[in-house]
């Protein structure tokens, strides 16, 4: 176990985020990814990936397409299994995760592409975000009262709070299969922060959305980490986003981690410039 | 200008999540109980059974089953083709229950006989862990067809009698003869009114509380309910177990209540298709959709059966069958196409438009 | 005692007392096999090119052969009242595409699914509002005499069925494979939206596959009508095609035919052996049983495609 790091992040400039200064605590390690392979068929998706994520830090996961991001997050979650290699998460060691286990353990995550409830209001969705925290089982909830009704209202509480801060009050009871892009993203967001999670994995929150609904979904995100000490990992295209609210960067290419550190170290990153760029491997080595 | 919400501000999360947040359709409820429990009775005194025996009972029935159905389609999304004879497990449930401790109370027999079916639900909802769509519906018909030759063939089932039928004794409840061949059809009438109004609050209860959305969750995608922690298999099988209660207990009162005595029959496939039907027509996902089909369903018949006569010419009997099917298909096809959330929608649109009457916008 | 005698060990007593008995009943199972296979195939053709689980399947059976005998009772010689069928057949298959299909592309299976229940309804009603729902005989003059092979009973109109069975499922088998339209087809199955980019018609193909059904269904509905005439228990074949499917698989033409063959020699020949043992009719049951048993270990089925679901 490695003694808390207690150094602050540096504060970075306005251009996305805002006025933002950092009074963040980044802890010591939450979660880390040991030697992992993965693959589908022939296809290699993941080979000997190791990194870790801090608790308290905001990491970015970025890569060209067909890098292997979502499949790590994917693994992280267990929604897939890996075929090597470990996962350390609070302490525990393990081959792999579990999806529910995951989710009662405080990992809670979006998707890429929007797998929200369409069948069901906003505040429906977000309200199943508490699942895992609601415990009084169908008989109490067939009578609807004493600690079935209780419960409910606690939790009701909870989203609502959500709600205001994600400010999506007005579209409340609309069936989210109803609402634009934009906002069916904004409310995934809210059932994955119902789940009041330790980490947050976001897998392109911010894909497809224009620079007003970007800069709101950074604050969210920021403030999040902020205000509630949540730690995140995002997977995101826009590089701006990026090196401006990242603390730590992952590289992927290929399956493979080519960089990992700090934005501006990678950023300078010869071998990320030429991943991005479509430079073969081998010229780079003359 | 009469039916709005204007005005009605929700101070607290309790009235938000009443069943009825909008005071005009509590009222409208307590009539249409009022008038079910009270003014029925008493207009019907003196009059002969038709309207009990060919419309309200079988309704009442019916719609219990398609709240059970719709619990299991509608809300969990597992397709089930097996209706019928989840309610004839409850049927003869019911009848080896009651023959066998006949000083039982029927009330509780009904219950146990609901528990039963319940557990022969789990049995067959198993697969679900491994299998869903229309894949689990074919689990679903192997119940169909093998429960009801299990009950056409092993004697025990209808104790013996040779012509393999299930006759209900009859039985008391509070003094009163509510099922046999000599209890009154208003008696009848009341138990099963009672029965489906506890049960449908019951059902709603669920339905708007955690476990109806986890059930909603599946149903639209359950690959995302897992990932946030919902377990699939124990809520299938509660879905699977509640629903089959509903049926059985339907099946129950189908038998006890309505037709008095039955065979294997009586359950079988076109059953499970016309409840469906029901929930489809009346809408998926939805209480109020579940009575509303059964009433399209059984009124239908009633239609074609008096129509004929009230514009002039004859039909035959099974010309009757032939244009109810091709009704029924159309029907089906129409609200899939038009509206999917069925009757219950087009409710739901009629109120909203009755906010505004009868001002045009 | 009795019971589990009557199971576990007189059914091979008798198998083995008797095996020319026993390959009769087997061959006979296959034959009607054949049959089960090819209503599944009419099924799979349509699932495979438009996703879309075709519950009438076993309606269109049974109006097809409706059709054909009202003709024929109306007096049209027997190759008149075919093309005269098939071409009801097209004309229902438009009829469906535009009524039906075209408005319903987005759905999901389910509630396709559904609307093909509504069909099957509406087709029942219709086709015995047309032509009544009396049994009826089809004569479509293929010889029913009894022949031997080697000690076997069979019959010469079961064996012609199955032969004109195999050839027709040959052909489809074919047509998919070598021609420009089955690829198409295969392609629509794919991915709506791709075939559509590259200039593929998807509703022509849908027109001609549940064409191709259409027809299926009269080939399949002159042999089970002639066989036990035609009456409404013909659409209840539907229902056992689904067991068929989930053997083979829903998306393969051999899984269908050879779904169809376990299907109908299992049934007979346990209710042959095994049926006396329980009071009998275990045909009711016995494929969906089997197909249940199937769906818990193998869930795609012999042949077909195991499903990979990504998020």
């Amino acid at each position: 176990m490695t003694t808390p790091d207690t150094t602050t992040a540096p504060d970075v400039p306005d251009a996305i985020a805002g006025e933002r200064t950092d009074r963040r605590i980044i802890g010591g390690e939450l979660l880390s990814v040991d030697d992992i392979s993965l693959s589908f068929g022939g296809v290699k998706a993941l080979s000997h990936v190791n990194f870790d994520i801090r608790e308290g830090e905001v990491r970015a996961i970025i890569g060209p397409n067909g890098a292997g991001k979502s499949s790590m997050l994917n693994v992280i979650n267990g929604f897939y299994h890996p075929d090597s290699g470990a996962i350390t998460y609070k302490g525990q060691t393990r081959k792999e995760m579990r999806p529910d286990q995951a989710a009662r353990q405080g990992i809670a995550r979006t998707f890429q592409n929007i797998a929200l409830f369409h069948g069901m209001s906003t505040l429906d969705n977000i309200m199943t975000g508490r699942n895992t925290k609601m415990h009084r089982n169908f008989l109490w909830q067939a009578l609807h009262i004493g600690p079935a009704r209780r419960e409910e209202l606690a939790h009701r509480e909870k989203v609502e709070e959500i709600i205001d801060f994600l400010e999506i009050q007005s579209i409340r009871k609309t069936p989210v299969g109803r609402l634009p892009y934009g906002l069916q993203k904004r409310v995934e967001l809210g059932r994955a922060l119902a789940a009041e999670p330790e980490l947050l994995l976001l897998d392109e929150p911010m894909a497809g959305m224009n620079s007003e609904e970007k800069e709101d979904m950074c604050r969210f995100v920021l403030d999040v980490n902020e205000e509630f000490g949540t730690t995140i990992a995002l997977i995101e295209h826009d590089m701006s986003v990026v090196m401006d609210i990242s603390d730590r960067v992952l590289v992927l290419d290929y399956g493979v981690k080519i960089a990992d550190g700090t934005p501006d170290t990678v950023r300078s990153n010869q071998q990320v410039i030429d991943a991005y760029l479509g430079v073969s491997h081998d010229e780079n080595r003359a | 200008m009469f039916y709005r919400e204007a005005g009605q501000f929700k101070t607290s999360y309790t009235s938000d999540q009443a069943i009825f947040p909008i005071r005009q359709d509590l009222w409208f409820i307590a009539l249409v109980l009022l008038a079910a429990f009270v003014a029925v009775p008493l207009l019907m005194q003196g009059a002969d059974d038709y309207m009990y025996q060919a419309v309200l009972i079988p309704f009442l029935i019916l719609s219990l089953a398609a709240i059970g159905l719709n619990i299991l389609t509608g809300y969990a999304g597992l397709l089930s083709l097996g209706t019928g004879a989840f309610m004839a497990v409850g049927a003869y449930a019911t009848y080896k229950i009651t023959t066998s401790f006949p000083g039982l109370d029927i009330i509780v027999v009904f219950i146990l006989a609901g528990l039963v079916t319940a557990g022969v639900g789990i049995v067959f909802g198993l697969p679900s862990l491994r299998i869903k769509g229309f894949y689990l519906a074919v689990a679903t018909l192997a119940a169909q067809f093998f429960i009801l030759w299990l009950f056409n063939k092993v004697p025990w089932f209808y104790n013996y009698f040779p012509s393999g039928t299930i006759t209900a004794p009859p039985r008391e409840f509070m003094g009163v003869l509510v099922t046999g061949p000599e209890a009154s059809a208003q008696s009848r009438y009341l138990l099963v009114l009672s029965f489906v109004t506890v049960l449908a609050l019951l059902a709603k209860n669920l339905i708007r509380g955690r476990i109806g959305r986890q059930w909603m969750a599946i149903r639209d995608m359950d690959i995302a309910a897992e990932i946030i922690g919902i377990r699939l298999l124990p809520n299938k099988l509660l879905a699977f177990a509640i629903s089959s209660f509903y049926c059985g207990v339907a099946g129950a009162l189908y038998v006890f209540s309505y037709l008095g005595s039955a065979e294997t029959e009586a359950f079988d496939i076109l059953l499970s298709f016309n409840v469906l039907f029901m929930i489809i027509i009346g809408g998926l996902g939805s209480i109020l959709g579940s009575f509303l089909g059964a009433a399209f369903i059984i009124l239908l018949p009633v239609l074609l059966t008096n129509a004929p006569q009230f514009l002039g010419f004859a039909m035959r009997a099974d010309m009757q069958k032939h244009i109810e099917f091709m009704v029924f298909g159309a029907l089906i096809i129409i609200f899939l196409i038009a509206e999917p959330r069925g009757l219950a929608r087009l409710w739901q649109i009629a109120k909203e438009k009755l906010r505004r009457w009868p001002f045009p916008y | 005692m009795d019971f589990l005698n009557a199971i576990l060990v007189t059914p091979f007593v008798e198998i083995a007392d008797s095996p020319v008995f026993f390959a009769e009943v087997a061959i006979n199972g296959l034959l009607t096999g054949v049959m089960y296979s090819l209503v599944a195939l009419g099924f799979v053709l349509i699932f495979k090119a438009s996703g879309v689980f075709n519950f009438a399947q076993g309606i269109m059976v049974l109006f097809a052969a409706l059709t054909l005998v009202g003709l024929m009772e109306h007096g049209a010689p027997v190759w008149l009242a075919l093309i005269l069928t098939v071409g009801v057949m097209i004309a229902l298959a438009f009829a469906i595409e535009r009524l039906m299909l075209r408005h319903l592309v987005n759905q999901e299976q389910i509630i396709l699914f559904m609307a093909t229940i509504g069909l099957a309804f509406f087709l029942e009603g219709f086709g015995e509002t047309l032509w009544g729902s009396n049994v009826k005989k089809l004569d479509v003059g293929i010889p029913d005499m009894p022949l031997e092979f080697g000690g076997i009973l069979l019959s010469s109109f079961d064996l012609i069925a199955a032969l004109i069975g195999a050839v027709l499922v040959a052909s489809l088998a074919i047509f998919f494979q070598k021609t420009a339209i089955g690829r198409a087809l295969r392609a629509v199955a794919d991915d709506h939206q791709a075939a559509l980019s590259v200039g593929i018609p998807l509703k022509t193909i849908w027109i001609i596959v549940w064409s191709v059904s259409g027809m299926v269904a009269l080939v399949a509905g002159i042999m089970w009508g002639a066989k036990s005439g035609v009456q409404f228990s013909l659409s209840l074949i539907a229902l056992k095609a689904l067991p068929v499917l989930i053997l083979g698989g829903f998306t393969s033409v051999p899984g269908a035919i050879i779904g169809g063959l376990i299907i109908g020699v299992g049934e007979k020949i346990a209710e042959v052996y095994w049926g006396p043992a329980v009071g009998g009719a275990i045909e009711n049951w016995f494929a969906y049983m089997l197909a249940l048993a199937f769906l818990l270990f193998r869930p795609q089925g012999l042949f077909g495609e195991r499903i990979i679901e990504r998020v």
